[in-house]
This record gives C-alpha cells, sequence and structure tokens, in this order.
C-alpha cells in the first residue's frame, strides 16, 4: 500500500514530466482508437452499402439454386420462411424475388432478358431499389401490369417510357407464356450486365405470368447490423428447420465481391500493426526517458534500503498508474471522437454514385475492439518498458546511479 | 553560426540514449508513413489488378457501338494500324486482340450458350490469366486448329474432358447466317469465378474471324500497361489518341464503374487514416522534442547565465531539433526502406478464412515511389522544426533565476 | 436431310424437331439385298424424311420431372429451312405462330397479337436447357454424306432388323462420336437410332412406332427421343396427318401469315 502511495504520490510530484508522458499515452490510444474505429466502420459501411442494395446480406434458397439455377427450384413456402424471418429480432426486413429467362421486344428490337419478379413495397423498404430508377418511376402495386427495364437494356430496344414491352418465356407448367407490360421506369443497378438483361415485373404478376403459384427464387434478407449476418443466417436456418432451404451470408452468394473485401482487410491489418507500433514506440519513448532519468532517485531509495523488488514495483505501478488514467482519459476522447463520427461521418464533395445510391458520406462504427487493441498495446508497451528499465535500476549499485546525471 | 550548428550537433551526441531514442521514435514516425503510402499504393493496385488482370484488361479498344449490342460485324477501323500503334507504344505492357461473339456450344450430352473468344494464344498469354489456370490440357500449344479451351465449370456441365469433341455455333456477322464448326477441348482452366468458368470458350483467332464471317476484323483489344496507375489517371491522353477512326478506347473505370466506385469509397478510407497516421506521428514528435528540450531548461539556464543571449539559445534549440530531425531521418528513410523492400519481396498473403478459399490470390505488395522518400521526409523535417520553435521561444524567455531553479 | 433448327425454348425447339424430322419424304424400295447395302439402307433413312414441301399435323408430348406438356400444330415446310408452325392445342398456345425463313425466326404471340423477332444470339442459346443438339440447328447432315457407315450386328441382335453403325467423318461440327440404326429387314423403315458420344456412352436414343401411310409415303408416324443424361425426360413426335409435295401458297411463309388466316 505504501507503494501504491509513494507511486501516487510521485506521479503528481513531477507534473510536467508525467503530464507530457501522459498526453503522448492519450494521444496515441485515442488515435488509434480513432483509427480502429473508422477503417471498421467504413470497411463494414462499404460491404453493407453493396449488399444491401439488390443483394442483401442474406439470401434464402432452395439449397442448390445458387450452384445451379433452375425455374422449378422453388422456395415453396413463403408465409412460413416470412414468419420465422419477422420473428427474429435482428432481421431488420426481407423481400422475395422470382428469377427467370426470356425473349423481350418492342417494335422491331428484341433482346434476351432475365426475368425479375420483385415485391415493390417490400423491395423498398430492404435494399432501397426504388433509388435504382433513373427514368420514370417504380412499381404502383405487387399485381401491376408494369415493367422496368436495366438501362442498357431499354437502349439496346430503344424502348420508351409507356411503351408496352413484349415478353415470351416459358412458365413452370411447360407453357408458352407470353404477355406484354407497360414499360414504367428504367433502373440503374451500377451493374452492368444486370443493367443489359433485366426485365423487371411486379412479383404477383411474375408468379402469374410463369405459372409458379406463389412460389419464388429467392429471399434476400436485411440485418439490422452487418456484424450479426452469420449469427442471423444460423439461427434463421434453426428455425426454419427445412433441409431443402439454404440460408446463406453474403460471402457465399457474393463470392467475388467477399475475396476482394478480403484483400482490403488484409491491407488494414497491416496499416493497423503499423499504428500499434507508433503507439508502442511513443509510449515506450516517453515512459522509458521518464524512468531513466529518475534512476538517481532509484539509487538514492536503494541507499537507502528499499529492497528491489520494492523499487521495481513502484516504477511499474506508477506506470500502470499513469497509463490507466490516460487511457481512460483517452477512451473518452476516443469515445467521443468515434460517436460523432459514427453518427456524422465524414462528407466528401465528390458523392459517388453506386447502383443509384449516392454515397457521400462514410461513418465510423463504435466496437470494443477499437478499444481493446490500443488498450492492450499501451499496457504491454508501458510494462514493458516500466519493468525492464526497472529490473536494471533496481539491481544496480546505488552509489554509481547516484553518480550519474 | 557554425559554432551554433555544432554545438547543436554535439549536443545530441551528449546524451546519446535520449537521442538514440527520441530519434528513433522520429525515424519509426516517418518509416511508418513511407510504409503506409506504399502499402495503400499497393492495395489499390491489387484492387485493380485482381479486377482486371484475369481477363478483362486495365483497359480495351474496340469500334463504337460494339460495346452495346455487341454485333460481331462492328470490327476495330484499320486494326492493324492500331495494333502497329500499340506495340511501338512504350506505355502498353501487352495486348491482345480478340474476335468474338455469344455463341452456342454443344456436346453429345448438354448445350450451352457463351461467349466465344478468338485469342492470338502468344499475346493472350502475356495479358489475361486464363494460361496460368489451366488445369488439363494447354493453353494452345502447337497449332491445332479444332483447339478449344473451356472452364471446368462448363466442362463438367457438358460431360466433356481434353479431347472430347464439341460444336460451337455462332451467327455470322450481318447475315446471320448460322455457321457451325467442330472442336476437341484441348485445355480446361479453373478460375473459382462462376462467370469465367462457365461462360467462356477459346478458340484460335483465325478460327473465330472465319466463323464470323469477319475476314481478318477484330472485336475487341484488350490492354495492359507498364504502370498500373497509367489506367486510372485522370485525363490520360492515351484514351482519346486511341479513339479515332470510329473506334473507342476505353479504361477499366469505364467497362467497370462499380469497381470504380468502390475505389472511390476506398480511397477516401485511406485518406482518413493517412490523416490519422500523421496526426499519431506528429503527435510523438511534439512529445519527444518537448520532453527533452524542457528537461534541459536547466542547461538552457545555465547558458543564458554565461551570457547567450536568448537569440542564441533560440538557435541552438532550433539547430539541435533540426540535427535530431536530420538523423531521424536518415535512421527512418532507411527503416522505411528496408520494410518496405521485406514486405515487398513476401507479400502480405491471407488464407481463405472462414469460406473456401480462393483460387489466384495474390499476395499484396507495397509499392515505393520516390515522391514518398521526398515529400514525407521534407515534411517531418519542416515539422520537426516548427514544433521546436515553441520551447526555443520559452528558453529564450526564460528568466535565469528560473531556469537555474527548475527540474522536471 | 436434317433441317437446321433454332430454338427460343424448349417448346419452340421441339416444334422445329417436329418440321425438322417430317421436311422429307420416302419412295418404296426394291426389297432384295444387294452389296453396298448399308449405302442404300443410310439413303432410304435420309430421305424418308425429306420433300420439296409438306403439311401436316403433328402432336408433341414433353415430358420433363416438372411437368408435361401436349401441344398439337400445324406445320408446313419448304425446302430445307422454311417453316411455319401454328400451335392448335391447348387453348392456352392456340394461336401461336412461329416462322422460319432460313436464319431468321420470328414468333407470333396470339395474345398480344405482337410480332417478336427471335435476335441472332438467341435462336442459339437454350433458355431452360434444351435436350436437343446442334446437329439439329444448322448444318443439314445426312447420314450418306457427312458419315462413314457400314452394317454391324449387336451382341444380342434381334430376329428381322438390320443394324447400321454411321461415324461422322472428321471435321465435320456433328457431336456425335457414332450413331447406330436399326432397321426393319423386310422394308428397311428405321425401329430406333441410337447416338453415342466419342467414348462409347449412349446419349439419346430416338425410337420410331406406328408405321402409317400418308398419300404416297409409309413411314413410322411416331418418334420418341429419349435423352440419357436427363432422367425422366422424353419428347414423342405423332403425326397425325401429313401430305408431302404438295402445292403450297408461297404466302404461308411470310410475316402476315403470322398474324392471321391459315
Amino acid at each position: 500500500m505504501v507503494v501504491l502511495k509513494m507511486a501516487f504520490r510521485n506521479i503528481l510530484r513531477q507534473k510536467r514530466r508525467t503530464v507530457f508522458t501522459a498526453l503522448s499515452i492519450i494521444g496515441g490510444f485515442t488515435l488509434a482508437v480513432i483509427f480502429i474505429g473508422w477503417a471498421d466502420g467504413s470497411y463494414n459501411g462499404i460491404i453493407d452499402r453493396f449488399t444491401r442494395t439488390r443483394l442483401g446480406h442474406i439470401q434464402i434458397h432452395e439449397k442448390t439454386y445458387l450452384a445451379r439455377p433452375s425455374l422449378y427450384k422453388t422456395v415453396a413456402d413463403v408465409p412460413r420462411v416470412g414468419a420465422v424471418l419477422d420473428g427474429t429480432k435482428a432481421v431488420e426486413s426481407w423481400a422475395p424475388r422470382v428469377y427467370s429467362a426470356g425473349l423481350a421486344g418492342d417494335g422491331d428490337k428484341s433482346a434476351g432478358v432475365q426475368i425479375i419478379g420483385l415485391d415493390p413495397e417490400r423491395e423498398v423498404r430492404t435494399t432501397h431499389f426504388e433509388r435504382t430508377i433513373v427514368r420514370g418511376r417504380f412499381f404502383s402495386g405487387v399485381a401491376a401490369r408494369e415493367a422496368v427495364l436495366g438501362r442498357v437494356l431499354a437502349e439496346i430496344l430503344q424502348a420508351k417510357l409507356g411503351d408496352e414491352i413484349v415478353l415470351l418465356s416459358q412458365g413452370a407448367d411447360g407453357s408458352i407464356a407470353e404477355d406484354q407490360f407497360v414499360l414504367v421506369g428504367v433502373a440503374s443497378s451500377g451493374d452492368e450486365m444486370t443493367d443489359r438483361t433485366a426485365y423487371y415485373l411486379p412479383l404477383v404478376t411474375a408468379q402469374d405470368y410463369l405459372v409458379l403459384d406463389a412460389k419464388v427464387h429467392e429471399i434476400a434478407v436485411v440485418v439490422a447490423r452487418l456484424g450479426r449476418v452469420q449469427s442471423v443466417a444460423r439461427a434463421v436456418t434453426a428455425r426454419l428447420d427445412d433441409p431443402s432451404l439454404a440460408v446463406e451470408p453474403w460471402q457465399v452468394f457474393a463470392r467475388s465481391f467477399y475475396n476482394a473485401m478480403k484483400a482490403d482487410k488484409a491491407g488494414m491489418w497491416v496499416m493497423l500493426l503499423v499504428i500499434v507500433i507508433i503507439v508502442a514506440v511513443g509510449v515506450l519513448n516517453t515512459v522509458l526517458m521518464s524512468v531513466l532519468e529518475r534512476r538517481r532517485e532509484y539509487g538514492l531509495l536503494k541507499a537507502i534500503g528499499t529492497r528491489p523488488g520494492r523499487i521495481v514495483r513502484l516504477i511499474v505501478l506508477e506506470v500502470l498508474l499513469l497509463s490507466f488514467v490516460s487511457m481512460a482519459a483517452g477512451a473518452v476522447l476516443g469515445l467521443g471522437a468515434n460517436s460523432f463520427l459514427a453518427r456524422h461521418g465524414i462528407r466528401f464533395s465528390s458523392g459517388l454514385t453506386y447502383g443509384g445510391m449516392v454515397f457521400d458520406t462514410m461513418n465510423s462504427e463504435i466496437n470494443a475492439r477499437s478499444f481493446l487493441i490500443p488498450a492492450v498495446t499501451v499496457i504491454a508497451a508501458a510494462l514493458l518498458v516500466g519493468f525492464f528499465p526497472a529490473l536494471k535500476a533496481a539491481r544496480t549499485d546505488p552509489a554509481r546511479t547516484m553518480r550519474m546525471h | 553560426m557554425t559554432l551554433a550548428l555544432r554545438l547543436g550537433w554535439r549536443n545530441l551526441f551528449r546524451n546519446k540514449r535520449r537521442t538514440l531514442i527520441a530519434g528513433l521514435a522520429i525515424g519509426v514516425g516517418l518509416a511508418s508513413l513511407i510504409f503506409t503510402d506504399a502499402l495503400m499504393q499497393g492495395m489499390v493496385a491489387q484492387m485493380i489488378k485482381s479486377a482486371t488482370a484475369a481477363y478483362l484488361g486495365e483497359g480495351e479498344i474496340h469500334r463504337r457501338g460494339f460495346r452495346l449490342t455487341q454485333e460481331p460485324g462492328l470490327t476495330i477501323h484499320d486494326a492493324a494500324g492500331v495494333e502497329a500503334r500499340l506495340e511501338k507504344d512504350p506505355d502498353v505492357e501487352a495486348f491482345a486482340p480478340r474476335a468474338e461473339s455469344f455463341g452456342m456450344i454443344t456436346s453429345a450430352a448438354e448445350a450451352r450458350s457463351v461467349m466465344i473468344v478468338g485469342v492470338d494464344p502468344s499475346r493472350e498469354r502475356l495479358l489475361s490469366q486464363v494460361d496460368d489456370n489451366i488445369r488439363q490440357g494447354a493453353f494452345f500449344e502447337g497449332s491445332g486448329e479444332r483447339d478449344i479451351v473451356i472452364g471446368n465449370a462448363l466442362a463438367e456441365i457438358l460431360g466433356v474432358e481434353p479431347g472430347d469433341r464439341i460444336v460451337a455455333t455462332v451467327s455470322q456477322a450481318g447475315s446471320g447466317v448460322l455457321a457451325q464448326d467442330m472442336f476437341r477441348v484441348s485445355g480446361i482452366y479453373r478460375f473459382g469465378i462462376k462467370e469465367m468458368d462457365e461462360g467462356f470458350a477459346f478458340v484460335r483467332l483465325a478460327k473465330a474471324q472465319d466463323m464470323l464471317g469477319i475476314g481478318r476484323g477484330i472485336n475487341e483489344i484488350a490492354l495492359k500497361f507498364r504502370d498500373i496507375r497509367f489506367a486510372t489517371r485522370k485525363d490520360n491522353p492515351f484514351w482519346t489518341a486511341y479513339s479515332t477512326g470510329g473506334n473507342e478506347a476505353v479504361s477499366w473505370a469505364v467497362l467497370l464503374p462499380q469497381l470504380r466506385d468502390a475505389l472511390g469509397l476506398f480511397w477516401i478510407s485511406l485518406a482518413f487514416m493517412a490523416a490519422i497516421l500523421f496526426g499519431i506521428v506528429a503527435f510523438g514528435i511534439i512529445n519527444t522534442l518537448f520532453m527533452s528540450l524542457y528537461e534541459r531548461m536547466f542547461e538552457f539556464g545555465v547558458l543564458r547565465a554565461v551570457g547567450t543571449r536568448s537569440a542564441g539559445v533560440r538557435r541552438l534549440i532550433i539547430f539541435e531539433a533540426g540535427a535530431l530531425a536530420a538523423l531521424s531521418i536518415a535512421m527512418g528513410l532507411v527503416l522505411g526502406l528496408v520494410l518496405t523492400l521485406v514486405v515487398a519481396r513476401t507479400g502480405v498473403n491471407y488464407s481463405g478464412i472462414e469460406f473456401a478459399g480462393t483460387t489466384f490470390s495474390e499476395p499484396l505488395t507495397p509499392v515505393l515511389q520516390v515522391r514518398q522518400f521526398v515529400v514525407y521526409p521534407l515534411a517531418t523535417f519542416l515539422f520537426t522544426l516548427l514544433v521546436a520553435l515553441y520551447p526555443a521561444r520559452v528558453a529564450g524567455r526564460l528568466r535565469i533565476a528560473d531556469a537555474l531553479r527548475k527540474s522536471l | 436431310m436434317r433441317c437446321p433448327r433454332t430454338s427460343t425454348s424448349r417448346l419452340t425447339g421441339l416444334l422445329f424437331l417436329a418440321a425438322t424430322l417430317l421436311c422429307a419424304a420416302a419412295r418404296p424400295l426394291p426389297q432384295t439385298v444387294r452389296p453396298g447395302r448399308a449405302e442404300e439402307i443410310v439413303r432410304r433413312i435420309d430421305e424418308l424424311y425429306r420433300s420439296d414441301t409438306s403439311e401436316s399435323t403433328v402432336e408433341m408430348e414433353v415430358v420433363t420431372p416438372n411437368w408435361r406438356r401436349t401441344l398439337r400444330m400445324k406445320v408446313w415446310s419448304r425446302g430445307l429451312s422454311d417453316t411455319f408452325i401454328r400451335v392448335l392445342e391447348p387453348k392456352k398456345e392456340a394461336g401461336f405462330a412461329t416462322l422460319r425463313l432460313g436464319d431468321e425466326m420470328w414468333n407470333f404471340l396470339p395474345k398480344t397479337a405482337k410480332v417478336l423477332k427471335v435476335p441472332p444470339s438467341m435462336m442459339m442459346s437454350s433458355w431452360m436447357g434444351s435436350d436437343l443438339t446442334n446437329d439439329d440447328l444448322v448444318k443439314e447432315f445426312t447420314f450418306a454424306e457427312s458419315y462413314h457407315f457400314e452394317m454391324t450386328m449387336p451382341e444380342s441382335p434381334e430376329p428381322g432388323i438390320l443394324y447400321i453403325k454411321c461415324v461422322p467423318k472428321e471435321g465435320l461440327p456433328i457431336v456425335w462420336g457414332s450413331v447406330v440404326l436399326a432397321v426393319r429387314e423386310d422394308d428397311l423403315l428405321p425401329v430406333w437410332e441410337r447416338y453415342y458420344d466419342e467414348k462409347g456412352g449412349l446419349a439419346r436414343t430416338i425410337a420410331f412406332r406406328d408405321i402409317r401411310t400418308f398419300g404416297r409415303r409409309r413411314i413410322p408416324s411416331t418418334m420418341e427421343l429419349v435423352p440419357e443424361a436427363k432422367a425422366g425426360q422424353k419428347t414423342v413426335l405423332r403425326y397425325l396427318e401429313a401430305a408431302f409435295d404438295l402445292a403450297l401458297p408461297a404466302d404461308i411463309f411470310s410475316l402476315r401469315n403470322l398474324h392471321g388466316g391459315l
């Protein structure tokens, strides 16, 4: 206990040195917290945006659908799946889709298309599909006799809003599916292939057209927080208890995007390592200097009989005390900064457009990791730098240390 | 003046340990700035490369209108001339001419619609990665006219192996007459990417031209540049220079707008993080300098006491700071260079974590540039001097008695 | 000879198989056996379904693992590449028509009364998987011209049946490794055709049944195509009526005809 009091008093005795050391730790800690919060926030932000618009965080299909898509591989009991999803807390919303292939024509122009059936109300809530509409509007209802074309497809067909776009395909009962729908909007998803072939229909219209009853091919699910995706997927799988269905997170169905992101992550880790080293060096620097400067003091202590072990403890305690107080201050600052950045983000002038969405902010996120990693770094560095010189000081002949400086 | 300089320098070495520690701290900071910059460049280059190196190329030249309609009759105007120019162009590392069209591939078991691409194997090898991903057979060795190279997923769907016969059908340019020919599977590749493995079939260029009825026409020339950032440079005259005579030359940013947007977002993030990094380093410099100077207030008090004028003391401090900066920068540059080179050699490798790993993932390599070794050291030097101004002023204004009484 | 065929869907594809298989005529041949017999038989098979013009009513039944459907349609053909098909039954598809002139193809959609041109790239793409091959798609291949053939004897031959093995000539865009034809010894009418890949695996079988006389031709009126790789899938074509080499007004093969009339 005496040691603790001494440590405390020592700290308060030399204000300037204490302040400097503390500032160094606070500064490094806070910035590291902000860095990690930002890295995670922006990385997850990118993923979230890309998956939320169109793909969804999680997709449910018949279990072999992704490998070999087929009109006949359907999710049959949509209401039941929907009920399970609605009952899962972390699920924010979901949207069912229907897919097939067909031939579309306007006037004398025709092209092969991918028919995509969407539930307008659900799609708006889940993926904000309406934001990809660049001309005209989205569907007025789930059974409307309306069509929306991909931007490039509209160009190929030279289709104007109001045109009746003919569609030829094959129904799930083998019959010829033939109809025409009024073009009410043109969508730009940002993906060339999609925009070249997409023929969107309202869901029920598509189901009737393809003789699918109430079946769908895909249910896209959006969860509240990106980090929960895997656990939600597992929870939904368990609650559905249907071996014919696969509930897959974006890492599976957006494989190439995932790999691209993994590359970024690796780079981020390296940068984080660099930050950690710098912070550690910063701590080392200041703490070391202050410990070394006071070797005379420690020599004195030893001369008057303090046991080496106690001296070590004294030094280490001082360092730790200082570190914790500094980290606390740093944590408060860091939390404040990250909260601000999480809420408001950084706004940049040249807004980027992707999938019809304009991105002009990037946000941080607040997570445990952004505090833990810097904390561990600081403590490890402080201990390291406190301990060894302390050991050395404790062991050196007092006469020598007192003669120094 | 020279005295002050020499004094400043020698003061550094009076307390070697402190100098070393301070110098290392600043040096490490500088090294990290250089390294991070190089790493960021590497990350961006990696992202671009992974999207374009497989097959697409960093840029492409087509006849205007081809990208929209994919009509095989739209061939590049004066392809031979364009190729000759590309050959002489110092910025272009490789280019690959292609004749392509959607078509049908049939085997005894199944039929599939794919993109049939006629390639010049020797040129294609230098540009795309199909040849690097061959798992069975080869990528157009010898000169077999009936060679065809397909992805493993397509081979599985068709139920064929190397040596088996398949038939390709395309619609001829202009007339729409359907042309067919028989091929034997000569190579099977695997990217691990569904679109590549299922959607393409490669044949020899002359064969494709013949089937499409376009004579010696070329539909597309894919480009690879010596410097991967060449294609990203804004207002690069390259694109307009080659968009003549009815052709259009576009970079990957036009072909893959979603990649361009993703990179944009990425840069913003990196810029912010670089700012933070700089903040940390700057903070470190401030701290280091302040501590080492404040501790020696007694010294400076003595100096003043023996008659050095304030200006002299200020100058001394500045010079010392400058000397420290110089020393640190030297250390930092060496450290930065070594670190970056080492990591560049090994690359940053990452193993597939949760799911089956990618097949072709190149390690991340930092990119060294002269700019990094000029801008950052300069900034560090200037910043250190700037930071030294405050303690210098304090030392200059000290009342000697106070200074002599001070101790940290 | 087989007619070129293109498909926008398995169904329309199969419509064309019907037309393809009907583009020919047969003449009764003397029944003596001579050297060069294989060639005779093969030529007969080639000629069996070839004609300058034809008009027929066909019923096509398609069976897949997911559904089963029978269409009744009227088919007109001229030469090797001009065909007009009008679907008569069932009601949902009645009125649907397809016109094929050379390498161009149009569909008429009765419900919307619109004509849709099939783009060249779509003419070859198979939407939902086609169990028909390129062989049926483009160039005409005759057994006589495009294959080497010889009489053969399987392991357990049936009495009264002759077997011929055909191997495609090198360099021709044919996917088959070999084709074995089984014909009746007495009238040389086909019983079945088996298509093998190069490794000797059976890829598909076409069985011929229900010999009938249409005008002056005597041909099997039912053809059943069974792909080997796909379980539960087959196509059966039945010729209810057929007339060959008759005078057909040229405007049958016109876009105008798509909209109405005949």
